[in-house]
Formats: structure tokens, C-alpha cells, sequence
């Protein structure tokens, strides 16, 4: 065993229980904050992975997008919304808990079977290394690009819902009539005007630029 | 309506222009600012001379003071303490007790102007700085010393500063101490009067 | 091209030949190049300290620190002891694992970015092949490590400071991409050493910045607000938040806050210079001088003088870059948080893709000047 295949075990080892040990972590911790940190500690392992398997293009991306947006997003949102709150005790509380373990443990049996008995056809070429960069552009852009552009859709979408969301301006003062219907598909906002083109009033930009 | 929205587009760039323009000079603001003279005075090594008519400190002579009350009445605030008693031998006011508390003097120097003996008079004496504010009540005794003089002082770099400094000259370091400052000294002035006539 | 000094290869060379095996004399290797860059960065810092006072006070007519060693010079050095040594509190009722966690996370990757920046052909710790993504990617843990300091606080100026901080993070992260991207499309590769080689051979006139106006711009925009630079150090604009993130900081983890944002600076200088400033060439090309002087190419002492010229280069480069952003922040007042928002999503971002869409079309259009 040379010097490269040693680091390779113990990194892995220690990845896979970084892994583990961080998801059990996400899940089982009663506090929600910790759990959205732990959950950026996963996604770290994985990309660890990810440069095990000499995939350090897909590593990169899996910690610009999953930690550097996801969990930021989500550690946002927790963050603008955690009120500390004392919940009413519920009756029969323990069921849950055992019912989500009883189903997991029987998930996790189900996938690991399935792992061990699927003949894997385990490829044999030499990993791509730096040259990943090209293959994967290539892939997109000819035999996966259906799913690469129906998945910048998806983001365009959810974007544009996003932007309704945040442009929507509730009018407290003026009474919503129930005889009048809003039509519908559209949000109760202010109509907005353009920009005004007048040179004299000066847009936003300009106000951000001289700061 | 496309017309409008180049109209919007080009607009938009001419401010994006204007902005950077406008950071661009204030950028040439601060880089010329880099060229000038440091006006740092590295205080306790370095000091400014002051002006003749420095308001500092105020001087007072016990055995000049008559007791008359002058300061008293022309300060703002009423501060000097005056503490006599009438002396019926020599039938005159006896001072015990002279102070100004220079925590709250703001030396605008009437007590000096009023004085009719000239008991009182200014220092250059302006780092009052103590632990205590009531150390700054400034008894007849504290009151009669004198300040050490900033040209004397030999662990001192006395240093002029605007109108003293020699025509043109905007540097006080290293100044020869004899060279002369810019414009005529008052005296001279007075020389050319009396001439005239 | 001569790819220059081999420092890697002679090393091993040397160790192999004094009887070591293979694996060992590499494993000897490793570290050194990073233990110097470790250093190297740190020094970085330090001297940068000392400039950010010494041209703080030049633009406000002042002298700046004096007599801590000759010009000053011992200032940060002063500062870091004192940092050190220095009582580390940790407020009560706050979370003492993310608190400490927290600068360490914003500190680290930082580091981990040096990775990438090339000092001449064969000076870089790695040249990978994701090279400046690496970077990209990098950049965007920093903001997890400020959300944890920010709630970990339990003060509301933290929290706020920590969210304003991500956001901004995020935000400018974008444009920073697009403009990193334009590049990238022109030297075809993410490597950085692939990314000055190409800009190489012209001098001067061969540099990215005549090629990428737009992008330079925006790149150095995008790079201040990611270092929360001057005009954009609103998550920790005192008259608002006292310190943002770092108010309940002290000690040395207030001292890490304070290296990253140095560390960044002279990180995101660096890889301004190679990405837009021909990285270690000098502006005149030097083989055209060897060639006028009459030396030939592959004389070893020509290496050397390039070399060391190259590391001379890149870094009078980047402190060139931190001299400007110094100056700015004596220049430009704070913004205010929703005028860096617009200034970010709506003058940035489509001005960005708009350079990416450009840059495409030259590309397409003029192989030969945007590197086909």
C-alpha cells in the first residue's frame, strides 16, 4: 500500500463517518439551527466524496450550490422565523418518533439489499479527471440537454414565483369588497408603474452608484 | 414603445457614466490628498507655538489684587471665588482666598480685560488635563505660576504655524528660529506710523 | 514558452538522489509549498494592515503609526500580539460551540483558496483543474461561518450583522461568477495558470483588461462587496449595527474576523491580478528583452531573474489592486443596504450577463483576438 492509497482509506473513513455521524446529527437534534449546520457538514462530506472519486469539477459545484445557496437559504429562513415557541405536549407523542425509526430502519433494509444484490456494472475506464470539465459541458449539451434546460425551466419558474411573491403589496387600507371578485390567477398589489423615463428623476441606480 | 425603451436604456447609461464619473473625481480628490503635507503635530515631542493672544490658562498676582470684584461681575458665569475680609487697621479689603475652577472657565478673557490692576492675565498654558475635574479649581497659588514657555522647553520641538511661518513656507519643521515670519511685525507697523507723521 | 523553473521536480530529484524512496521524498515535499504559502499569506496581511494605515493617514494628511519600528512597520505586528493576548469572552447565554466554530469556518476556506493562486509556471501549490471555480466555490462557505457567528452572538446587532453579511455574500457572488466566467470563456479553462498563459506573450497589450472593460469592473465591484470592503461594509456599518457579526467577538476569534477580511482582500487583489492583469508577466514581454540584450532563452540565470520577477509581478500587482480599494474607502460613502441590493441584482447582474453574451459573440466572431 503506497502513500496515496493510505490517505484515500483513512480520508474516506473519515468522510464516511463525518457523513454519518452529521446526518444522524440533522436529524435526531432537537434544536433546528444546529440541525441546519449540520446538515451544511454533510454536504461538505459529500463533496469530500465527490474529490474522492476524482470528480473535483462536481465536488466544486456540490459546494458552491448545496451549501453556498441551500443551506444558506434554509439557515435564512430559520433564521428570519424561529421564535422560540413551548408546544403543547401531545398525547401518545413517543408513537411518532418510533413509527419514523421503524419506517427508515425498513427503508434503509430495503436500500441496502438492493445494494448488495443489484449486480453492479462497475465501469472500468479511467476517471476523467480534469478533463471532466469538457465531458460534462458536452453531455449537456447534446444527449442530457432536455433535462438540463427542463431543470433551468424549473429554476426560471420557481424564480418567477419568487419575485410575485416579494412584489406582492397588500393594501390594508382600502376595504376588499366581497361583491367585487378578484379576478382570478392574480394577486391583490398596487398596479406599478414603469420606471419613469423623465431624465430629471433619478432612477435607483444612480442613487446606488453615488452610494 | 421600443423607441421609449431605448430612450430608458440610454438614459440608464448615461447615469451608469455620470456615477462612475463622479467616483472617478472623487477618487482624484483623495489621491491628491495623498501629496500633501502631513499636518500631524506629534504632540508631546512636537508642540505649536501659540499666537500672542493665546487664551490660555489664566496668571494672577496675589499682591496686586484689590478685591475689587471686577472679574466677577464681568465673567458670564460669575466664577472667580473672591474671599476677603475688611481689614479695619489699614482700611482696606484683605484677600485670604483667590480661585477659578478652569473645569468650567470658558476663557473668553473678560476678568483679564477688566482687571484694574492687571492682576490677572493670560497664559499660553493649555493642556489642563487631570485625573480629577475638581483638581482644575485653581487656588492663588496655583493660579501665580507660570507655565513653562514651549520655546524653552529643551524636550519640546516648538513649532509655527500659519501666519508665523515665513512667506511661501508651509513646512514648520526645521525652520531656522530667526527666520522671519511673513508680513510686518506689529511693532514696525507702529515704526511707519510714527515715520508718517 | 520555456516552462521555467521546475522547483517540485529538482526538489524530489535531490531527495531521490540522497537515497530517499519516492513516496517519501513527495511526502516531504507537500507540505513545504504550503507551510510557505500559509506564510506568505499571512505576511500579506500584516503588510497590509500596515498600508491600509500608512495610506489611510495619507489621504487624511496624517503621519499614521510612527514610532512602532521604523515607518510603523511593527504596527500589525503590535496588533496581532495584542490580539493574542487578550482576553477571549464568550457572552453568557451564548452558544459556546458555534460561537467558536464560526470565525474558524469563515477563516478557513479563505486559506483553502491560496491553493490556486499562481506566482509563475511552475509557483502554485495545485494547479487544478477547477482552479478558479475552486475559488468561487470556496467563497460561498464564508457565509454559513458568519450566520453562525451572527446567531450565536444571541445579540440582535450579530444576527442582523450575519444576515446582512450572507446576503450580501450571496448576492454578489453572482456577478463575481459572470464576470470570472467571461474570462474563463476566452482562456477556455478554469485553471489559473492556463488563464495567465494565455493573456501572456503581448505584455502589456496582451492583458484581460483591454479584452474585458465590463467585466473588470464588475469584478472588482463584486470582489469589494464579497470582502466587505468600505463602501459595502454594511454588515458591520457601526453606526447601525456597532459591529454587525463581530460585536460579541474578542480576543483572537475577533482576530481570525479580522485576518479573513485581510486575508480575502489580498486573495480576491491576487486573483484579480491573474485574471486580469496577466498574473506574473511583466508588461513588457521578457523574452523580447533577453532576445534585444542577446541571452538565450534557456539560460538558467534568465530563469531565475523570471521567477523572481514573476512573484515580484503578481504581488506588486495585487497590492496595487489593495492600494485602489484603500483608496476607495476614503473616496466613496457607505451605501445603504437596499441601494447595494439593486446595485447588486439589477446594475451588476444584467450588466454581467450582458458582458457573458458579448464576450460569446467576440469569441465566435474574432477567434484570433478572444481566444478561439
Amino acid at each position: 500500500m503506497n502513500l496515496a492509497e493510505g490517505v484515500q482509506i483513512v480520508s474516506f473513513g473519515i468522510l464516511a463517518v463525518m457523513m454519518i455521524g452529521t446526518a444522524l446529527g440533522v436529524v435526531l437534534l432537537p434544536n433546528i439551527v444546529y440541525s441546519a449546520f449540520l446538515l451544511g457538514g454533510v454536504f461538505i462530506s459529500i463533496a469530500g466524496m465527490y474529490l474522492l472519486l476524482n470528480a473535483d469539477f462536481v465536488a466544486a459545484a456540490q459546494v458552491l450550490i448545496y451549501i453556498g445557496a441551500v443551506n444558506v437559504l434554509i439557515l435564512f429562513a430559520i433564521m428570519l422565523v424561529n421564535k422560540r415557541e413551548d408546544f403543547a405536549p401531545l398525547r401518545n407523542a413517543w408513537v411518532r418518533p418510533v413509527f419514523t425509526g421503524l419506517v427508515s430502519v425498513g427503508l434503509f433494509a430495503l436500500l441496502g439489499t438492493m445494494v448488495l444484490v443489484t449486480p453492479w456494472a462497475l465501469s472500468t475506464q479511467v476517471s476523467a479527471g480534469d478533463s471532466a470539465i469538457f465531458l460534462i459541458g458536452q453531455h449537456f449539451f447534446t444527449d442530457f440537454l432536455l433535462p438540463f434546460e427542463l431543470a433551468s425551466i424549473l429554476l426560471l419558474m420557481a424564480m418567477v414565483g419568487a419575485i410575485i411573491l416579494a412584489r406582492r403589496e397588500f393594501l390594508p387600507d382600502q376595504v376588499m369588497s366581497p361583491t367585487k371578485q378578484q379576478p382570478i390567477l392574480t394577486l391583490p398589489e398596487r398596479p406599478r408603474e414603469l420606471v419613469s423615463v423623465s431624465s430629471d428623476k433619478s432612477s435607483n441606480l444612480d442613487d446606488g452608484r453615488r452610494g | 414603445m421600443p423607441l421609449k425603451f431605448l430612450k430608458q436604456v440610454s438614459d440608464y447609461a448615461k447615469e451608469t457614466v455620470q456615477a462612475a464619473r463622479y467616483i472617478g473625481q472623487g477618487l482624484s480628490v483623495t489621491f491628491d490628498h495623498m501629496r500633501r503635507r502631513p499636518i500631524t503635530v506629534q504632540y508631546p515631542y512636537e508642540k505649536l507655538i501659540p499666537s500672542e493672544r493665546f487664551r490660555g490658562r489664566i496668571h494672577f498676582e496675589f499682591d496686586k489684587c484689590i478685591s475689587c470684584e471686577v472679574c466677577v461681575r464681568v465673567c458670564p458665569i460669575n466664577l472667580p471665588v473672591v474671599d476677603w475680609e475688611f481689614d479695619k487697621a489699614s482700611k482696606k479689603k484683605k484677600l485670604n482666598h483667590y480661585s477659578i475652577d478652569f473645569g468650567v472657565c470658558i476663557f473668553c478673557g473678560n476678568c483679564v480685560e477688566f482687571c484694574p490692576t492687571n492682576c490677572l492675565s493670560m497664559t499660553e498654558e493649555y493642556d489642563l488635563s487631570t485625573y480629577d475635574r475638581h483638581e482644575l479649581n485653581f487656588d492663588n497659588v496655583a493660579l501665580g505660576r507660570l507655565p513653562y514657555k514651549v520655546t524653552e522647553d529643551p524636550m519640546v520641538t516648538p513649532l509655527r504655524e500659519l501666519v508665523y511661518l515665513p512667506k511661501g513656507v508651509m513646512e514648520p519643521h526645521g525652520l531656522p528660529t530667526d527666520a522671519r515670519r511673513a508680513g510686518m511685525l506689529p511693532e514696525e507697523i507702529a515704526q511707519q506710523e510714527a515715520n508718517k507723521k | 514558452m520555456n516552462p521555467g523553473i521546475d522547483l517540485q521536480g529538482t526538489f524530489i530529484e535531490t531527495l531521490m538522489d540522497l537515497g530517499l524512496p519516492a513516496g517519501v521524498a513527495k511526502a516531504i515535499w507537500m507540505p513545504l509549498p504550503m507551510g510557505l504559502m500559509l506564510i506568505g499569506a499571512t505576511m500579506g496581511v500584516l503588510v497590509t494592515t500596515w498600508l491600509e494605515r500608512k495610506i489611510s493617514a495619507a489621504a487624511q494628511q496624517r503621519i499614521g503609526p510612527d514610532f512602532m519600528g521604523p515607518f510603523g512597520l511593527l504596527a500589525p505586528v503590535a496588533d496581532g500580539l495584542k490580539l493574542v493576548f487578550k482576553e477571549d469572552v464568550v457572552p453568557a447565554k451564548s452558544d459556546r460551540i458555534l460561537f467558536t466554530l464560526g470565525p474558524i469556518i469563515v477563516v478557513i476556506p479563505i486559506f483553502l483558496s491560496y491553493l490556486i493562486v499562481p506566482f509563475g509556471q511552475n509557483l502554485v501549490i495545485t494547479d487544478v483543474g477547477t482552479g478558479i471555480f475552486l475559488w468561487i466555490s470556496l467563497s460561498s462557505i464564508a457565509p454559513i461561518g458568519l450566520l453562525m457567528a451572527g446567531y450565536a452572538s444571541n445579540n440582535k446587532y450579530a444576527l442582523l450583522g450575519g444576515l446582512r453579511a450572507a446576503a450580501q455574500s450571496i448576492s454578489y457572488e453572482i456577478p463575481l461568477a459572470l464576470s470570472v466566467l467571461a474570462v474563463v470563456m476566452m482562456s477556455n479553462s478554469l485553471s489559473t495558470i492556463d488563464i495567465v498563459e494565455q493573456q501572456s506573450g503581448y505584455g502589456i497589450l496582451g492583458w484581460n483588461i483591454w479584452r474585458q472593460p465590463a467585466g473588470f469592473v464588475i469584478f472588482w465591484i463584486a470582489a469589494l462587496a464579497e470582502c466587505e470592503r468600505m463602501p459595502f461594509d454594511l454588515p458591520e456599518a457601526e453606526e447601525e449595527l456597532v459591529a454587525g457579526y463581530q460585536t460579541e467577538y474578542s480576543g483572537m476569534k475577533f482576530g481570525l474576523f479580522y485576518l479573513s477580511s485581510y486575508v480575502n482582500l489580498v486573495l480576491s487583489a491576487l486573483l484579480f491580478a491573474v485574471l486580469y492583469l496577466g498574473g506574473w508577466d511583466f508588461p513588457i514581454p521578457l523574452n523580447l528583452l533577453a532576445n534585444l540584450v542577446g541571452v538565450s532563452d534557456d539560460s538558467s540565470w534568465l530563469q531565475v531573474v523570471d521567477a523572481s520577477l514573476g512573484i515580484i509581478m503578481t504581488v506588486f500587482k495585487a497590492y496595487f489592486l489593495v492600494f485602489l480599494a484603500i483608496l476607495l474607502r476614503w473616496t466613496v460613502p457607505r451605501v445603504r443596504i437596499d441601494q447595494l441590493l439593486d446595485l447588486g441584482w439589477k446594475f451588476l447582474l444584467p450588466v454581467g450577463l450582458a458582458n457573458l453574451l458579448l464576450t460569446a459573440a467576440l469569441k465566435l466572431t474574432f477567434p484570433v483576438a478572444f481566444g478561439g
